[in-house]
């Protein structure tokens, strides 16, 4: 099993891949910054307010961990709901349909959907309750909004490894006079265990990264290192002096990195559930009805708010001008087919390019760290994640340095954008793919193997399917994220491509939330319309192969 | 699966192809201006030259961040329409060259850099734009001076940018800073003052324009064009200035060093400081004063800036400045 003439090409190719796309562009950045005719940390010297920034790496910290272990509940919560409860499949559709909306807002939006539905005047706080002080900026503010933002990933992950989670296993338990408190929490939640770890990995990571937030509900006295890496480029013009606080935020990520390994192998043990041999399926049993109901209040409360969030961006979509003039008009949405129409085009064809190439990227590297030995997997593991953990601003200013003259002159190119994408947005495939993996037992590959199967085959036509969620769900958060990013984005689009993104921040920041939102509801359709599509191109091709996977919209 | 693999790598050779360099007269553009301002104008200079405008909008300092990375192999050849702080940065990071054009010297010396790496293309102020439903549910005059604001009836009702962004921030740090009669003390005084009365400080310059448009916030400090804008849109704001008056920054325009068109670019900057191009910012409606002497000002505008004293600012002292007064914002303004 081990020496298999084909993993050794493909740790290489993978290594090459990320040592090019992830470790040279911030490499070389690290260079300008912490090299000035010598080592030289004069890029430290002129950050302002040291206050501020030492607060920014505590709260960095904090809002990561509260957000990874919120959004991982929640998106644990509703994967219960959608795969665990016997709910009618319809049930499970309106679920998948509700959750993808906040992945999916485009810039700002949701922050700003947010203080409409919760600011001082906002539809909920004032109209509904008649609440005049209330603050929603600060930590409270940003922690639900990158909560309601992330947690569809850890919905995704959650959901991939739930399914496989056999009900047999539960059922044993209860016929050996197991409580259901007991079943869920020894069977269920620890075989979940892969699930739950990258969950948060994924989510806190994102968390770091993200400085959109925090930027319009952080207000001053909540500064984040991302935030602040942005206003020292973006408002001081100190570019070094950004980039050095972003480094600082490796040291989170490694934190959360290493939390994550501890989790799982503090848990320890196997989270094998799925075998060569698969009993009759039985119902699912372990969520009483109550628990049920319980869980179907939570989540109804919380889709409940998101729906409020973006009937507002809709709203604003069909009105002259939402607030001043509220008389019906089609007229931003004659704005997206006329003049927007060629962004949407570039937009969706760099997303459609980056989907397959991602997902495939994705599941290799989540195979080759989780299925094979190699030295330094631990390190690429952490690699993998870095363009990922990394605020946009950054990675898009690192691509702009180290790829905009020979030997490597990619910009003013899609290829950069697609390859910033992949390398950047491909980690929730393959943490989804470890978690799933770590469920499968590898005598199923074995079996394979033994038969006379090289690994390439193998991997082909028992891996592949039997990650399918996985791979489903990268993919997802792939196309979403490369529909929607904006940050590394500004840095890298050119003359010749402009992107749906662009439009919807110039919308913002030129007053036009009509358009904005139109923009927004177009992104919404074609997110769905791509997964849909995905999910049954899927479907269609592994038809009759292994595994129980549950598909993404629509079972 | 192969098949597929293959399939990817043509398309995306295919995309790497579509998206070659841009074809001769062709002038590359960065400007921070909103498309709905910027493109008419360069439209207009296609319809008078041929020479087609390509031009990527970004944020001042994303501007000033993608250009510095550039350096070696500059992408734009023209910088337009930013905020003077931007070029001054900008200059400091060595990405542009001097460039003075035909009508050099009719333009006043507060508008543009000593050495002439950049000229103001337009001068921009700042405003108080209110909700009038608000005002007059609480029955507020519109704020008419820069102590109104401290009014108590403001608490948690303002809302302006962080000093930590570029251009509208610094404007307003400078309007006060005039106003008090360059009396720095003081004017940190009445900002901590300010303080008490603010909701948010926003982290893009025009950021408090659709909250306070919309009730979430009664006052927004920001830049004239935002205000207009909003009630171009039918939002029911007033427009009013402090009468110890307002600082006028300028936005400006530069030649990019290393520039792959410098013909091109040049000719572009000349048009920019000739009559036809100075009429257009009235004409198209910008809000922003033209800066060559004897342009048009729109009657509504001239009579909206009677109403406001402009304060000059000596760019100088604000390049060697700006940083110190940013730092003492964080450390004195905003810290608990």
């Amino acid at each position: 099993m081990k020496r298999d003439p084909i993993v050794a090409p493909a740790v290489l190719l993978v290594w090459g891949a990320v040592a090019l796309f992830i470790l040279y562009p911030l490499g070389r950045l690290l260079v300008l910054t912490f090299w000035n005719g010598g080592p030289s940390l004069d890029a430290v010297r002129g950050l302002v307010g040291d206050w501020t920034h030492r607060a920014a790496l505590i709260n960095s910290l904090l809002l990561a961990a509260l957000v990874g272990v919120a959004g991982t509940a929640l998106g644990l919560a509703f994967a219960l709901l959608a795969v665990r409860a016997n709910l009618p499949r319809w049930v499970g559709r309106v679920l998948d349909a509700v959750v993808l909306l906040p992945l999916i807002s485009p810039p700002f939006t949701a922050a700003i959907a947010l203080i409409f539905a919760l600011g001082p005047r906002g539809l909920i706080s004032y109209h509904v309750f008649g609440l005049t002080r209330v603050n929603i900026y600060g930590l409270w503010g940003t922690l639900l909004s990158e909560t309601l933002t992330y947690f569809p990933i850890a919905y995704l992950t959650l959901k991939a490894v739930l399914a496989n989670v056999d009900a047999n296993l539960e059922d044993s338990a209860f016929s050996l006079g197991a409580r259901r408190w007991r079943v869920f929490r020894t069977i269920t939640l620890r075989l979940t265990t892969p699930g739950l770890a990258n969950a948060f990995l994924l989510v806190s990571a994102a968390s770091l990264a993200d400085f959109a937030t925090p930027l319009i509900l952080g207000g001053t006295k909540f500064p984040v290192l991302p935030t602040q890496a942005f206003l020292q480029i973006t408002g001081l013009y100190d570019m070094r002096g950004g980039a050095a606080l972003c480094f600082l935020l490796l040291v989170p990520a490694l934190a959360i990195f290493a939390g994550q390994r501890w989790f799982t192998e503090r848990r320890g043990g196997s989270f094998v559930t799925v075998t060569g041999k698969v009993g009759a399926a039985t119902r699912v049993k372990t969520l009483s009805p109550a628990a049920v109901a319980a869980l179907a209040v939570a989540c109804g409360l919380v889709m409940a708010l998101v729906l409020v969030c973006y009937l507002l961006i809709f709203a604003a979509s069909i009105v002259r001008a939402l607030g001043a003039d509220n008389s019906l008009s089609l007229a931003h949405y004659a704005h997206v087919f006329s003049g927007g129409l060629k962004a949407v085009r570039d937009t969706l064809v760099i997303a459609v390019i980056c989907m397959p190439v991602g997902g495939l990227f994705a599941v290799v590297l989540g195979f080759l760290v989780s299925r094979t030995q190699f030295p330094g997997r631990r390190t690429l593991e952490f690699v993998s994640m870095m363009n990922y953990a990394m605020p946009g601003t950054i990675v898009g200013i690192a691509y702009l340095v180290a790829f905009n003259d020979a030997p490597l002159a990619l910009t003013g190119t899609a290829f950069i954008l697609v390859v910033c994408y992949v390398f950047r947005y491909s980690l929730a495939g393959t943490r989804a793919t470890s978690a799933v993996l770590a469920q499968i037992d590898p005598s199923i590959e074995e079996a394979s193997a033994s038969l006379g199967a090289r690994r390439d085959l193998t991997f082909r036509r028992v891996v592949l399917p039997l990650v399918r969620p996985a791979l489903l769900a990268g993919m997802t958060v792939l196309f979403i994220r490369a529909m929607t990013a904006i940050s590394a984005t500004i840095f890298l689009v050119s003359l010749d491509w402009s992107l749906v993104t662009v439009r919807i921040l110039e919308g913002i920041t030129n007053l036009e939330l009509g358009q904005a939102s139109a923009f927004s509801v177009v992104v919404i359709l074609l997110v769905y319309l791509a997964v849909a599509v995905a999910s049954l191109t899927m479907r269609r091709l592994n038809a009759g192969s292994l595994g129980q996977a549950g598909t993404l919209l629509g079972g | 699966m192969r098949n597929g693999c293959v399939a990817v790598g043509v398309a995306l050779l295919l995309v790497a192809g579509l998206a070659g360099p841009a074809t001769a007269e062709t002038l590359n553009v960065y400007t921070a201006w909103p498309e709905s301002l910027s493109q008419p104008i360069f439209k207009a200079y296609t319809a008078k030259t041929g020479v087609q405008v390509n031009f990527i909008r970004l944020s001042t300092g994303e501007l000033v961040a993608r250009a510095t990375a550039e350096k070696n192999n500059p992408r734009a050849d023209v910088i337009w329409g930013a905020p003077g702080d931007g070029f001054a940065a900008a200059k400091e990071a060595g990405i542009l060259e001097p460039y003075r054009p035909p009508t050099w010297d009719r333009l006043a010396t507060e508008l543009k850099d000593r050495e002439a790496y950049y000229t103001a293309v337009a001068k921009n102020t700042l405003v108080f734009m209110s909700n009038a439903k608000l005002l007059k549910e609480k029955g507020l005059k519109p704020p008419a001076s820069w102590n109104d604001l401290l009014d108590p009836a403001y608490k948690g009702q303002i809302q302006t940018a962080d000093a930590r962004t570029s251009g509208t921030a610094l404007t307003r740090i400078l309007s006060i800073y005039y106003a008090f009669g360059r009396d720095e003390d003081k004017a940190f005084d009445y900002q901590k003052k300010l303080h008490g009365n603010v909701q948010v400080y926003t982290k893009s310059g025009g950021g408090c324009t659709i909250p306070a448009a919309l009730g979430q916030a009664i006052v927004c400090i920001a830049h004239l064009p935002d205000a207009m804008e909003a009630k171009k849109k039918g939002y029911d704001m007033l427009v009013t200035f402090p009468k110890e008056g307002v600082a006028a920054v300028i936005e400006g325009v530069a030649l990019v060093k290393g520039a792959k068109n410098r013909e091109l670019a040049t000719k572009f900057i000349d048009w920019t400081f000739s009559r036809d191009m100075q009429d257009l910012l009235d004409k198209n409606q910008v809000y922003m004063l033209p800066t060559l002497p004897g342009a048009s000002v729109e009657p509504s505008v001239q009579s909206l800036m009677k109403e406001a004293k402009l304060l000059t600012v000596d760019l100088d002292w604000v390049g060697k400045n700006r940083r110190r007064l940013v730092e003492r914002w964080v450390n004195e303004v905003i810290k608990e």
